[in-house]
């Protein structure tokens, strides 16, 4: 009896999986967009909240030009045009003096038309497009040993020098001290990120050789400022003095480290004009928390997620470190709360997180303004209420061209940053990586932009890189991790490049980029006779491409791997209007 | 037992919709998006909000789960957020290793825990007894992820530039030519398919690819990677086989026709193996099965440790960037392995005791 | 011998005492003639005695960064004991300093009171709920067996390491969220054991005698079904306890149990797990520690089962 029962049952739960097996015909599958999903919810649903329509395409691309109607999108770009088979021209929305730094970035990589069409999938690229990329540079990737390596040969049709190392292979392990093994072992030819406590053991062995990483990032202390008792301006200042940053960095920083003067790190012009940050005293700070009406401290939070960053290094020490210290400095209890990263992000972001949180920023392109504008913008939520003091100037800043007419800008903006006190800029974390001693050009790019074809592994014949972690895809467009991008970039070329080890812009594939006056316009003249690694020809309508591809929500070629786009977002802003 | 076998069955079958259900709502209420995962600090609401609207993560979640079953009964794991490849594909490509790193621990513990449980059974009470308990009670004590940490180091490390040296992490030694073995028999495969694609399976077991292709070096490569975590994974499965190898022995001796085997004037050896062997088997094959499905669960650990890129370890990545293609397909997919065991356990009970009366 | 008059021989009562001897000395017997319980129980003992007089025993506090405080302290320093030859100009550190300059050994000592607990609450919180879950179950039947048998195996078809990591992250890392997650993976085993004993008594006469004389299902149930069961929940907790030390340490190994500055040897562990190579010692002694734990309650479990079984009783 209750055999039969329970047959029953499961015979009508087995029927009712079959048709619902059976019903997606009505059902749009997830990956499907276009207009019925888009209905479906805002018809069944009374939205508290709007529901949101995808963004409509508003570019237009005839093979020649890219354009869009007007600049009321937002973005940077108006327009891109192949004047002719060697030249592309950019006309600009407004001026852009960081154009060089921005291009240069690999994500914007040029492809060949040809390939992106045959690689364009259903909603993504397909898998030879996120794997076996054609590009223009010194290697071609042989083989994607998927988990374990990832084994790139030289380009016959490279235009350049051929690499010094015909063979080069990456490998990865999250592991520090498994990558410190391995380089002792003798197994690899060099490795990024060296753990802290490692420096001592590389340095004294003559074998092997460290190679320093100039730092260009910052991690800083975030604040709140809507939530009480931050929302003081005094407590915040006290808290600016209150923390001894250079134990912090003495500690728990890597060799090349520094404490952070100012907001940006001082390697990028412009970062450190205007006064410095105030310097580590207790007694003072223990004064003005008294003024504001805390004299015994206050108990608030400190938040993070246990991710490991550049920046951040080591996050739970710095953590603890960070709350031992503004209990015996300013009497402050702090609670220490780790969040999931998702959720912290989100929190944080939106300006929800009460307390004191640690965050950081990595350098996209080495340009003030990638740090600036994007933390102390009028739209940014982050730190709570933002100053006009200094939002006004980096609206003004973030137009002006030359270096030298924007610098007094950037004293004003960094000097009300000092005042107003949104956050504590903490450190610039450098960091390294290490080589065999043999290795010749050992390079540790301040943007991470390695290219191993100026290096060479001794006498060998195979160059064993070990990163920390596994390439996401190939299709470097639409990835923003670094493992990605270095991989990519041993493969693919953009306008312009990196020099080895620095930061500043060089042609790559385009022998030169002219601005106008006001830097708006921008005329990009092509390297001729260059060839991708399946032998096509270069020229400027692999540029109209790969832009379109990137830029052109419209374009049936706008496929990646996530879908993201991010860099093509942020740094020219995609061609779309959103409602 | 026929009879039994589908009763069992359709038994299962609220068990499989149960653990769809689960890993599902699961999936679903970890906090966070994938979106933000990815792009970390980096990230906008702007951006994000197009992201999720796009893989239909805003939908609401009865709808999202109707269109997931959907799926999964048209054997359709879906995509997988972060890798923008079908989720069974990454599948097939991560499976082997874990497979091949179960497999190689199982072996380990049997190979050495049965054995020195029937010993110490049936040197009951005298010191290789002893040693063997104690031995095994610690290797059952001791954390997977210490175990592995501390063997690397002595492998690694302290016997460095000695015979005895194992690598400290990977798979194999990138640059050992690993030609699948369909292609050097000159087999054509399809594109697409079943078939193929347990080929392809089989042929990312390396061990066992290089021995079909009669590839030695490679064997010994990537034997050699594998001592370690099989080790340091094995070790716990291998002190509950002796345990329970010494315990169900020990019943057994005691039993009377054990008794009447000895007084017919059987050697000890015969007495062992022909009577007693079988008739212990049945506990033992249930922690070998169970054995078996928690070696997944310390695969994690040991995949983190050494390197490797199995199912355990992309699980794990994968609920940390919210890709929930991969969290539901991959647990779906371990789950209903444990279903399944669970099933091949009790069936072969009947195999292995005529008395149990399957009920 | 004397003898009655039928030829049996007489039984001399006045020398033999018919004490009464419960289970609960026979089982205590049994316990301490095996070595390895006894050996089980005095680590236990001493880990308990550590668990509890941690506060004073330990030489620093567990939670203080030294630097700044201490002459010439050292980040992740060897042990130094100035008695073994240590210089000293060293501050002293039995187990050496942990890469935030705090004392290593006192970590150690208050871990154990943390790992205690850990283990204990979360078998306990699993035996209640699995308890009453198994007890309906095998008492009732019919429907609610049925569908708490088919969750219980649900939460079987998953890895427990697996499913406690997601139910962790669902919750938001911490080690109270830790505890949760181990000990809802732990239910089904403990559901289980009580289902199995209620089965196999449920049927019994002096049950069907009870319910004869008046006593409602629940008192039945539970007053006497339930201990019938109290034995293998016994040994099972026991046992258990010991792998919920084990899930706990994992989980904080990975980053989502205990968080800092809470000294737990899981965390210790894994806060330190990419100096393996440099230092040690700081990964080989919580891990070691963790071991010693797991392997008292592994050992004192393992011979309860041996004392408590019957029809081990010819190797006692």
């Amino acid at each position: 009896m209750k055999h039969k029962f329970f047959a029953l049952i499961s015979v009508l739960m087995l029927t009712s999986l079959i048709m619902a097996a059976c019903a997606p015909a009505t059902e749009a599958p997830a990956t499907e967009e276009g207009p019925a999903a888009t209905e479906a919810p805002a018809a069944t649903e009374a939205p508290a909240e709007p529901t949101a329509v995808p963004p409509e395409p508003i570019a237009t691309f005839d093979g020649k030009t890219l354009s869009v109607p007007d600049c009321d999108y937002g973005g940077f770009v108006k327009s891109i045009e192949a004047t002719d088979q060697y030249t592309v021209t950019f006309n600009m929305c407004k001026s852009d003096p960081a154009f060089l730094s921005k291009i240069a970035f690999s994500p914007f990589a040029i492809y060949s038309k040809d390939w992106i069409e045959s690689t364009t999938g259903d909603t993504t690229r397909t898998s030879e497009g996120l794997e076996k990329p054609v590009g223009t540079g010194p290697y071609m990737v042989s083989e994607w040993n998927r988990g374990e390596s990832l084994t790139f040969t030289a380009n016959p049709e490279y235009w350049g020098e051929a690499p010094l190392t015909p063979t080069l292979v990456f490998r990865w392990s999250t592991e520090s001290a498994a990558r410190l093994q391995e380089l002792q072992a003798g197994t690899i030819d060099g490795f990024d990120i060296v753990g802290s406590d490692d420096f001592a053991v590389i340095e004294a062995d003559p074998t092997l050789h460290v190679q320093n990483r100039e730092a260009l990032n910052t991690f800083y202390l975030g604040m709140t400022n809507t939530f009480a008792p931050l929302d003081n301006l005094k407590v915040r200042q006290a808290i600016a003095q209150g923390i001894d940053r250079q134990r912090i960095v003495d500690n728990f920083y890597p060799v090349g480290s520094e404490v952070a003067s100012h907001f940006t790190p001082c390697s990028i012009p412009n970062a450190c004009e205007g006064d410095a940050w105030y310097d580590f005293d207790p007694a003072a700070a223990k004064a003005l928390l008294a003024e504001a009406g805390f004299p015994d401290g206050f108990a608030t939070r400190l938040g993070y997620r246990d991710v490991t960053r550049p920046y951040l290094p080591n996050v739970a020490n710095v953590a603890q470190d960070i709350q031992a210290q503004l209990k015996e400095n300013l009497n402050i209890e702090a609670e220490i709360v780790v969040m999931e990263s998702g959720a912290f992000i989100e929190e944080t972001g939106a300006g929800r997180f009460d307390g004191l949180y640690m965050l950081g920023w990595g350098a996209d392109y080495p340009h003030v303004t990638n740090f600036i504008d994007y933390h102390f913008g009028e739209a940014q939520l982050q730190f709570g209420t933002q100053s006009p003091t200094y939002t006004e100037p980096i609206k003004v800043a973030a137009t002006i061209g030359d270096l030298a007419t924007a610098a007094p800008m950037y004293a004003e903006i960094n000097n009300a940053l000092r005042d107003y006190v949104p956050m504590v800029p903490i450190a610039h974390a450098g960091n390294a990586a290490a080589y065999k001693a043999d290795v010749t050009n050992p390079q540790a790019s301040p943007l991470t932009t390695e290219l191993f074809a100026h290096s060479a592994a001794g006498d060998r014949d195979v160059f064993v890189w070990m990163q920390n972690a596994e390439p996401i895809s190939l299709f470097c467009a639409d990835e923003t991790d670094g493992e990605s991008l270095r991989a990519c970039e041993q493969v693919t070329e953009a306008l312009y490049g990196f020099a080895i080890n620095d930061t500043t812009p060089e042609p790559h594939l385009a022998e030169s980029c002219t601005p106008n006056a006001d830097s708006s316009v921008w005329v990009c003249v092509l390297r001729q006779g260059v060839k991708f690694s399946d032998g096509s020809d270069f020229d400027s309508a692999d540029v109209l491409a790969t832009w379109d591809m990137g830029l052109n929500i419209g374009s049936p070629y706008h496929k990646g791997d996530t879908n993201l786009w991010e860099y093509y977002g942020t740094l020219w802003g995609l061609m779309q209007k959103t409602p | 037992m026929v009879q039994y076998f589908v009763r069992r069955l359709l038994l299962s079958i609220p068990v499989l919709f149960g653990i769809l259900l689960v890993t599902f709502v699961m999936a679903r209420v970890i906090p966070g998006d994938p979106c933000r995962a990815i792009l970390g600090e980096k990230a906008t609401k702007a951006v994000c909000d197009r992201f999720i609207h796009e893989k239909g993560l805003d939908k609401p979640i009865h709808i999202q789960f109707g269109i997931y079953m959907g799926e999964i009964l048209h054997g359709d794991f879906g995509q997988s957020i972060r890798y923008g490849m079908p989720v069974s594909r990454l599948l097939v490509e991560r499976l082997p290793m874990t497979v091949e790193l179960s497999i190689a621990a199982l072996m380990v513990s049997m190979i050495v825990g049965i054995p020195l449980g029937i010993i110490s059974a049936v040197r009951h009470n005298t010191w290789v007894d002893v040693i063997t308990m104690v031995w095994a009670n610690i290797g059952v004590s001791m954390p997977v992820f210490w175990l592995g940490l501390m063997l690397a180091f002595v492998f690694s490390i302290l016997l460095k530039d000695t015979p005895f040296w194992l690598p400290p992490s990977g798979r194999v030694t990138p640059g050992i030519p690993n030609d699948p073995f369909f292609e050097v028999w000159g087999l054509n495969l399809p594109e697409t398919g079943v078939l193929p694609s347990f080929f392809y399976f089989l042929s990312r077991l390396n061990l066992l690819n290089a021995a079909l292709t009669a590839n030695w070096e490679l064997f010994k490569d990537s034997l050699t990677h594998l001592i370690l975590p099989a080790m340091a994974l094995g070790t716990i499965p291998m002190a509950l086989i002796a345990r329970m190898a010494r315990s169900s022995m020990l019943e057994v001796l005691g039993q009377d026709y054990i008794r009447t085997a000895r007084a017919k004037g059987l050697t000890q050896v015969k007495v062992i193996f022909k009577h007693a062997f079988r008739n212990s088997l049945l506990p033992l094959v249930t922690v070998i099965g169970l054995s078996l499905g928690g070696l997944l669960g310390g695969a994690v650990l040991t995949e983190t440790i050494f390197g490797l890129s199995g199912v355990g370890r992309t699980l794990y990545d994968a609920i940390t960037a919210r890709d929930y293609g991969i969290v539901q397909a991959f647990t779906v997919v371990i789950a209903v392995f444990f279903v399944i065991l669970n099933l091949v356990v009790d069936l072969s009970y009947a195999y292995l005791d005529p008395r149990i009366k399957l009920d | 011998m004397a003898v009655t008059e039928t030829g049996i021989p007489k039984l001399d009562v006045e020398g033999l005492s018919l004490k009464s001897v419960s289970l609960w000395q026979i089982t205590w017997r049994r316990l301490f003639r095996r070595k390895s319980a006894v050996v089980g129980m005095v680590i236990l003992g001493i880990l308990i005695f550590i668990a509890l007089t941690a506060q004073w025993i330990a030489p620093f506090d567990p939670i203080q960064q030294l630097i700044g405080k201490e002459e010439g302290i050292k980040k992740r320093a060897a042990p130094c004991v100035h008695a073994f030859g240590c210089p000293m100009d060293q501050p002293e550190h039995i187990a050496g300093t942990d890469g935030n300059f705090r004392d290593f050994f006192s970590r150690l000592l208050f871990g154990a009171r943390l790992s205690l607990m850990v283990g204990i609450s979360t078998v306990s919180f699993a035996i209640v709920i699995g308890t009453i879950l198994g007890a309906l179950g095998g008492y009732f039947g019919g429907w609610p067996d049925n569908i708490i048998m088919r969750f219980m195996d649900v939460l079987l078809a998953f890895p427990s390491l697996l499913l406690a990591i997601a139910i962790v992250t669902v919750l938001g890392p911490g080690l109270i969220n830790a505890l949760l997650a181990i000990g809802i993976v732990s239910i089904p085993q403990y559901a289980r054991v009580v289902r199995a004993s209620v089965l196999s008594v449920r049927e019994l006469d002096f049950v069907s005698a009870t319910r004869a004389l008046g006593g409602s299902s629940y008192q039945i149930l539970f007053l006497r079904i339930l201990p019938n069961a109290l034995t293998p929940l016994i040994v099972q907790g026991t046992l258990g306890i010991a792998t919920a030390i084990l899930d706990a340490a994992a989980l904080s190994f990975l980053g989502l149990g205990a968080q800092p500055p809470t000294p737990e040897w899981g965390s210790m562990l894994g806060a330190e797990r990419n100096q393996v190579f440099t230092a040690p010692h700081l990964v080989f002694l919580p891990g070691f520690m963790i071991a010693l734990t797991v392997l008292s309650f592994n050992l004192l479990g393992d011979g309860l089962r041996d004392a408590l079984d019957p029809r081990l009783a010819h190797l006692s």
